[in-house]
């Protein structure tokens, strides 16, 4: 038990270990549910909902009718839970960080290069998340639906979206870090 | 019942990725640096683990494949290159 603890308590483990762990998630997606684990799918499920309600007519398409049907999916309860997953292995580790002052911008390499302002910080991850989305949806999943669930099927599409993935993102951290990389 | 197997899984999601330490932007992005691998050991953990664990239960007929995500090359790609940028700037 102590042991447990002690591990429990830690910021970060190897990647190793917390990787064996997501493995044994995605085995026993497949194997309880049938399904396979992704965050974006459920934002779009989520939107669906929302544009349904709001603008019909206009989310009245082939997209959001077959493709990204919505509602309260599979998806959308994983997201929940991945949700309030994070926020327990930082509770664990005591760097929870739920309504303390800097907890919307603590890191400090971002500071560094950016600068403190928070609204910089949420500005950035708003268009940037913007980016994430669309790109996940043109791909068909994102670093957990595609690159992971996709890639321990072997499917092609996983590593193509992975070898994309590595080109402009390395490309774009050499843009913003220059001769700071 | 399906829902609580959800919430569960999802749990355990969120807890390896925050002790990876991948729920941090300095992790995301120092791996497209090269200064920090943890997202590759990561996924690539991962993705060992689970291949071996869903092919030997399919080789034992316990489990089918779920519906497989599909492959455009062109689709794939220039998502993943999308993809990319928004990761980098945002650390997500």
């Amino acid at each position: 038990m102590g042991w447990l603890k002690k591990q429990l308590s830690k910021e970060l483990w190897s990647p190793y270990v917390a990787g064996i762990l997501l493995g044994f998630v995605g085995i026993l997606a497949v194997l309880l549910s049938n399904a396979l684990l992704g965050a974006s799918g459920a934002f779009e499920n989520l939107a669906g909902m929302i544009g349904k309600a709001i603008a019909p007519n206009a989310f009245d398409n082939l997209y959001f009718n077959f493709v990204m049907p919505p509602g309260i999916t599979w998806g959308v309860v994983l997201l929940v839970g991945i949700f309030f997953g994070g926020m327990v292995g930082a509770a664990t580790s005591r760097t929870l960080k739920w309504g303390k002052k800097d907890a919307s911008n603590s890191d400090r390499q971002w500071k560094r290069i950016f600068g403190p302002q928070t609204w910089k910080r949420w500005a950035l991850g708003f268009v940037g998340a913007i980016l994430l989305e669309y790109a996940a949806g043109i791909a068909g999943g994102c670093t957990s639906g595609l690159a992971i669930s996709g890639g321990m099927l072997l499917v092609p599409a996983a590593f193509l979206f992975i070898a994309g993935m590595f080109a402009s993102g390395i490309i774009t951290a050499l843009i913003i870090y220059r001769n700071r990389y | 019942m399906n829902y609580v197997i959800a919430l569960f899984l999802g749990l355990f999601f969120g807890f390896s990725l925050n002790k990876a330490g991948l729920t941090k932007y300095n992790k995301i992005v120092n791996q497209f640096r090269f200064t920090d691998m943890a997202v590759l050991k990561f996924m690539m953990t991962a993705l060992v683990v689970a291949m071996i664990g869903l092919y030997g239960l399919r080789g034992l007929g316990l489990i089918k494949f779920p519906t497989v995500p599909a492959t455009y090359i062109v689709g794939n790609l220039a998502g993943g290159l999308l993809f990319g940028v928004g990761m980098a700037l945002t650390g997500y």
